[in-house]
This record gives structure tokens, sequence and C-alpha cells, in this order.
């Protein structure tokens, strides 16, 4: 259920609300556009609440941490919650690299009144979906066998605590609970878990598959974290969509990161071979940390000899379109006689979204592509007039 | 060969900027209508490898990038149902398809040079992260259309002249990354000087880049080297390796100067690069605090016992 103020009433106090009725039937019979309203609806109000012109931690430390006690033998998620979430968290992972890329990773579980390091923090996706893959594998072999006893919030707070502790302070660190218990089972007391943490400055939040456990929403808001109960798999991967993007920073620190660029040797250029660090086997080619010479496969990396953040500019480009977020399109009428979309020439039926700046119209379908995933209105790159506010840093 | 499940969507994107080609024109390098010729000719033989091949060509031009197929209904055509059968009653002995295809790209193309542009809007570099954008927007269409029945490889071919626009460049990495997210392939074919926007392009999205020495032997690279599809490049010893003939250089430009830098200093906050650090900021506008030497106090401290034991 969604997170309800503290005045609000529990909904069985409130009146009927007649969901039926906002399912219409079109003349085929079909549910389908419907559903289809209700989805972008939905995506609107999400893209809508994004604010502006807000300090975005760019740099991030998240540690997931997943609940893998007897309450994850559940069947309610298919096959039972346990694999689903793991799925779950494989995309999540594609998506989180995608969207910041210069940010670490790192997964925590928790099981059996203890909390252990899945997969350590860092960079590199393949490393994360391997493990998350083997686990889900190994689970579904030993029909979640090993999934036993409680989770224990206190001991993976605590043991991701400890590793934050360590990180800059300009990255903006954070922890996301998958919690499908509805118990937890602790050393100490949490409370002071609780206060270590806010005054670290992580930010703590927790998706439940069950239901609403007053100590994770308590966590959730004394670390100025979110809280979001699921009501089905699709909205858990909605969910967990919404920590993708940077969360607005709350920590005030900011400093110049030193940060190499290093340049890539192919095999053909050269014929020599060295040592490669990330995979510790001698290879041919690859980058060059251009402090200590050390070779690596593959960026972004720290290395691990001289400590430098290792990018290429590409990766922080990535990023820059979440400083200049593309204002929503006004949605209109159709006009009188048909028109047909300015980027894919299809004849416009339900309605047009006008881009302010260029006063271009787009189809429904274009208008999501480009939100979601071009980031860039074809017209106003096109039109002449359109200069970048941006300095371009890079060649 | 191919699965039978997927089909294949080529979208041209032809940089027909008017400065370029007119000063290659009067210089006697280069000519856009034989350059037209050759990619018409081009065209029809990929449509040629297989009844289902999709095509899209777009002109880019400096202020607009049009459709020159599929044609787009505008006001200026008559009603399109007396076109169709006007064409088929002309009864030359063209397959229909081709013929269709030429006489649209050769119909708009005429259009385009006719209407033109402003003079003020006329610009030496050709804007092509607009074209590229609206090919994406027309992939994603035609992969909503055929989801469900085959899987559509789509890839866009470059053909391009003039110089890169520097502005572009934000725009154009955009437009890189959702083709990268999209899984399409973008090749390059460069008449002009090389572009090293396309090159990055080319190497993250793993298609080919091939800059074309003289526009004799236009045809015979086209046909060699961007017929084939993209995963099937891999099969061919000589594809294979010219795929990646030359390195990308990656590295970044200092905010401050505008030279490469090896090792710069990132603001956390706004993500500019700088070659040295400065207690401001100039994009955003963040203090930072200076370093802190933590290494001499260290070593202070670890000389004092050994000079007083």
């Amino acid at each position: 259920m969604e997170e309800q103020g503290e005045d609000k009433a529990y909904r069985w106090e409130g009146d009927y609300e007649k969901t039926w009725e906002a399912l219409k039937e079109d003349e085929t019979g079909s549910l389908q556009a419907s559903i289809e309203a209700e989805i972008n609806k939905a995506k609107k109000r999400r893209l809508q609440q994004r604010q502006r012109n807000v300090r975005l931690g760019m740099m991030r430390h998240l540690y997931v941490v997943v609940d893998l006690s007897q309450a994850m033998c559940d069947q309610d998620l298919k096959p039972n919650r346990a694999v689903a979430v793991l799925k779950a968290l494989e995309i999540f992972s594609e998506k989180f690299f995608d969207q910041n890329p210069i940010s670490q990773l790192g997964f925590v579980s928790t099981c059996a009144k203890r909390a252990e390091v899945l997969s350590d923090m860092s960079g590199s996706l393949q490393k994360h979906i391997k493990v998350l893959q083997d686990l889900g594998q190994k689970i579904i072999k030993t029909n979640a066998k090993h999934c036993t006893g409680e989770p224990s919030l206190q001991n993976s707070l605590e043991l991701c605590a400890k590793s934050l502790k360590h990180m800059p302070s300009h990255t903006s660190k954070e922890i996301l609970i998958v919690m499908g218990s509805l118990t937890t089972c602790d050393p100490g007391s949490i409370h002071d878990t609780i206060t270590q943490i806010a005054k670290q400055s992580i930010r703590c939040s927790v998706i439940g598959l069950s239901a609403e456990v007053h100590i994770c929403k308590y966590l959730a808001k004394s670390t100025k974290g979110t809280f979001g109960i699921i009501l089905d798999e699709s909205h858990f991967a909605d969910l967990l969509t919404d920590h993708v993007p940077p969360p607005a920073e709350i920590s005030p620190e900011s400093s110049l990161i030193k940060m190499g660029f290093p340049h890539h040797v192919s095999p053909h250029e050269s014929g020599k071979i060295s040592l490669c660090m990330s995979r510790n086997t001698f290879t041919v080619g690859g980058y060059f940390c251009p402090q200590c010479q050390a070779k690596y496969s593959e960026l972004p990396v720290q290395c691990v000899i001289c400590a430098l953040t290792l990018v290429s500019a590409p990766h922080l480009a990535r990023s820059y379109h979440h400083f200049f977020p593309l204002p929503m399109f006004k949605e209109q009428e159709v006009p009188v006689g048909s028109s047909t979309c300015y980027s894919c020439c299809k004849p416009i039926t339900t309605a047009t979204y006008v881009c302010e700046q260029c006063a271009i119209s787009f189809c429904m379908d274009c208008n999501a592509f480009i939100h979601e995933t071009l980031h860039s209105c074809p017209g106003c790159i096109i039109s002449t007039n359109h200069v970048h506010t941006t300095t371009n840093g890079v060649v | 060969m191919a699965n039978e499940e997927e089909r294949q969507l080529l979208v041209v994107i032809f940089d027909v900027n008017p400065v370029w080609w007119g000063i290659k024109s009067l210089q006697g390098q280069a000519q856009i209508t034989k350059c037209l010729d050759c990619l018409l000719v081009f065209v029809n033989s990929y449509l040629m490898l297989r009844h289902d091949n999709k095509l899209a060509i777009i002109a880019s031009h400096s202020t607009k990038s049009v459709f020159l197929y599929p044609a787009q209904e505008s006001s200026h055509s008559p009603d399109p149902s007396k076109a169709s059968i006007s064409d088929q009653a002309g009864g030359d002995c063209r397959y229909e398809h081709f013929a269709k295809v030429d006489d649209s790209v050769t119909d708009k193309f005429k259009e385009l040079m006719r209407d033109g542009c402003e003079k003020n809007d006329i610009r030496r570099d050709s804007l092509i992260a607009g074209s590229m954008a609206i090919a994406l927007c027309y992939i994603h269409r035609m992969q909503i259309e055929s989801q469900g029945n085959t899987k559509l490889n789509a890839r866009i071919l470059v053909i391009k002249a003039a110089d890169d626009a520097a502005s572009q460049y934000m725009s154009f990495m955009n437009v890189i990354f959702a083709a990268q997210k999209e899984r399409v392939v973008v090749d390059a074919c460069i008449l002009g000087q090389d572009s090293g926007l396309l090159q990055q392009a080319c190497d993250m999205t793993s298609g080919m880049y091939l800059k074309v020495p003289h526009q004799d032997a236009f045809l015979q690279y086209l046909l060699t080297a961007f017929l084939t599809e993209a995963e099937l490049r891999k099969e061919s010893l000589v594809l294979a390796q010219s795929s990646r003939p030359r390195e990308v250089d990656y590295r970044a430009a200092c905010f401050c100067h505008r030279s490469l830098v090896d090792v710069g200093f990132v603001c956390s906050v706004c993500l500019s690069i700088f070659c040295q650090f400065s207690p401001i900021c100039s994009t955003c506008e963040t203090a930072f605090k200076p370093p802190v030497l933590a290494s001499k106090s260290r070593k202070k401290r670890r000389a004092l016992p050994a000079n007083g034991t």
C-alpha cells in the first residue's frame, strides 16, 4: 500500500472506492487501452514528482540488503519470493549501472539471525549479476532449503554502516532493504543503530513484501528514505526502478575528486603482454592507469595500486542528462484533420504532445521514448536557434 | 543465414549540407546527384536481399530532417490514391518496390533542394544528431508495431559529408546512449573529414566506421562493407578486421583550457572536469576544501621516536 500520512484514516474507515469504474472497455470489449492509459498516467505522475534544481548525489554507494529468511519461501511471488526478488534485482542492477555509471553497488543477505556479504561493493555489473544468478540457481535446486530462520535488521544495518563509514564523504551513501518477513531478531537496541546511521547521513529505504512493519517505516523516515509495500511483481519492479535515478543530496559535502582518464591500447597496436589487474591474467592491450601504469580490462574501475578512480568521458556524459531533465510535453487534442508525428511519421490518433521550446508535436509512443530513453527533444536539436546551455568539456 | 524469425530495418541518414556539397562540386571532387544515384543502387540491393527487409531514408539539412522514404503525406502532394494509379499505369519495367523507393526519394529530394532554408540558417557543419534522434524514434515505432511476431534488427547508416558541430556534443551523446540501450548498430561512411563523434558512436554500438577516400569508389564501398547485417560481419575475415581499425580517444578535455587531460579533478556536484585544483567550481559555484596534506604530519611523527631513542 502507499505510505499513509499520520492524519489519514485507515482504508476501512474511508468511503468505498469504486475502482472498477476506472476501467472502460472499448468497442471490441478489450480493456487494453484503458490499462495503458492508467500505466501512462502513473508514469507521468512519477516523472512530474521529480524535483528540478535540486542537488543530486551523482556518485552513489548503494548496499542492497536481501532478506533470505523463512518468510521468503512463500510462493505468492512465482516461483518463490526469494527467486523473484533476485531476478528483479538483476534487472535493477543493469538499470542502476546504466543511469549511474560511476556508482558502486553491493549486496548483503540476512538469514538465521545473521548478515553476510553476498557481493562486495564494486562497479562491475557482471560480477554482481553472476553472484545473483548463482544464488538464484542454488535456491531453485535446493528448493530454498537454506532460507531458514529470521532476518536480523540490526546486524545487516551495522554490517553496511561499517563498510560505508570508509567511503569518502562526497559520495551519497544508501542502503536499500528488501524485507519479506514481519519479524526481526536483533542483538541489541535497534534505535541506537538507527540514530547512528542517521548521524552518518546514510539514506535507508525499505521495500516490504508482506505488510507494513512499524520499525521499517520509522527507519526510512529517520534517514529520509522511502518506504513501500508491493502489490504484485510489476509494482515491485516499479518500486525498485524508483531507486535508479540519483536521489536529492542530503549531505552538504562536496569536493573535487581526482580521476584518471586512461588511454586504451588495442591488441593490434602493441603485441606486448602485461598483467591485467581486474582479471589477474596476462592479456594483450587494455586501459593503463595514468598514475601507476597498472592495466585494467574495463572501465570504470578503482585502481587497486594507487586508488585512483579510472573512468572514460562517456561515463561522465551519461549522467549529464540528470542535470538538465527534459521538461514534460504539453498534452493537446488532435488538431482538425489528421496530423503526423514529427519523428516517426505515424498518423496521430489519440493525443499530441507538444514541446514548449520548439512547438513540435509528437505522438504518445515517441513522447514516452523521448522522456525515458532519449532525454533530448529531436525538434529542439534540429531547430537552429538551439544552443545547449552546458559547456562542452569533451572533444 | 539470418534467423527466419528476424527482420532487418536499415535507416540511412544522408547528409545534404549545401555548403559542403556546393564547395566540393565547384572543386569537381564530388557531386550530390551522383552520390544519390549510388545510394539508390545500394538501397535497391539491400531490398533485394530479402523480401521483408525494411528501409527508411532521412536527409539531414541545416534546419530540418526530412524523411525521403517512406514518403509522408504532405500538403503539396495530390490525392495519394490518384498518384499510385498513375504510377502503375506508367508501366515501366521496374520492380514496383524499387520504383516506389526511387520515385519517392527523387521527388522528396527535389522538393528539399527547392525549398532549402533561410540564408541566415545555413551552416558549414552537419547536424546529424537531430536526424539520428528521429531515426531512433522511427525504429522504436517499428519495433512496437512488429512486437510479438518477429524480432527486428535495426541499424543506422550515417553518410556524413561536412564536419562535426561542437555544439551538438550533449545531444549526440544522449542519442548514442539511447542507441546502445535499444541495441541499434550505428555504421558510418565518411565522405569528408574524420569525425570524432561518429567514431565514438560506432565504437560504442559495435558498428563499422569507414572513410571513403574518393567519391568514385563510393558505391563499391557501400556494397562491400555496409550491405551485410551486423551479426554476419564477424563471419567475414575482411569485415571483422576492419570493424575496429583505430583506437578511439575517450579522454576528456578540461573545462578551463579545453586541453586533453590524463588525470583530472571532477566536481562531485556537477561532474565538470578541471586539470588542476581550484577552490570554486566554475560551473556550479560550489566551494571546495583544499586537499589535506596528511603525509607530512605522519612523517614528522615517525621521525621523532627514531631521533629520541
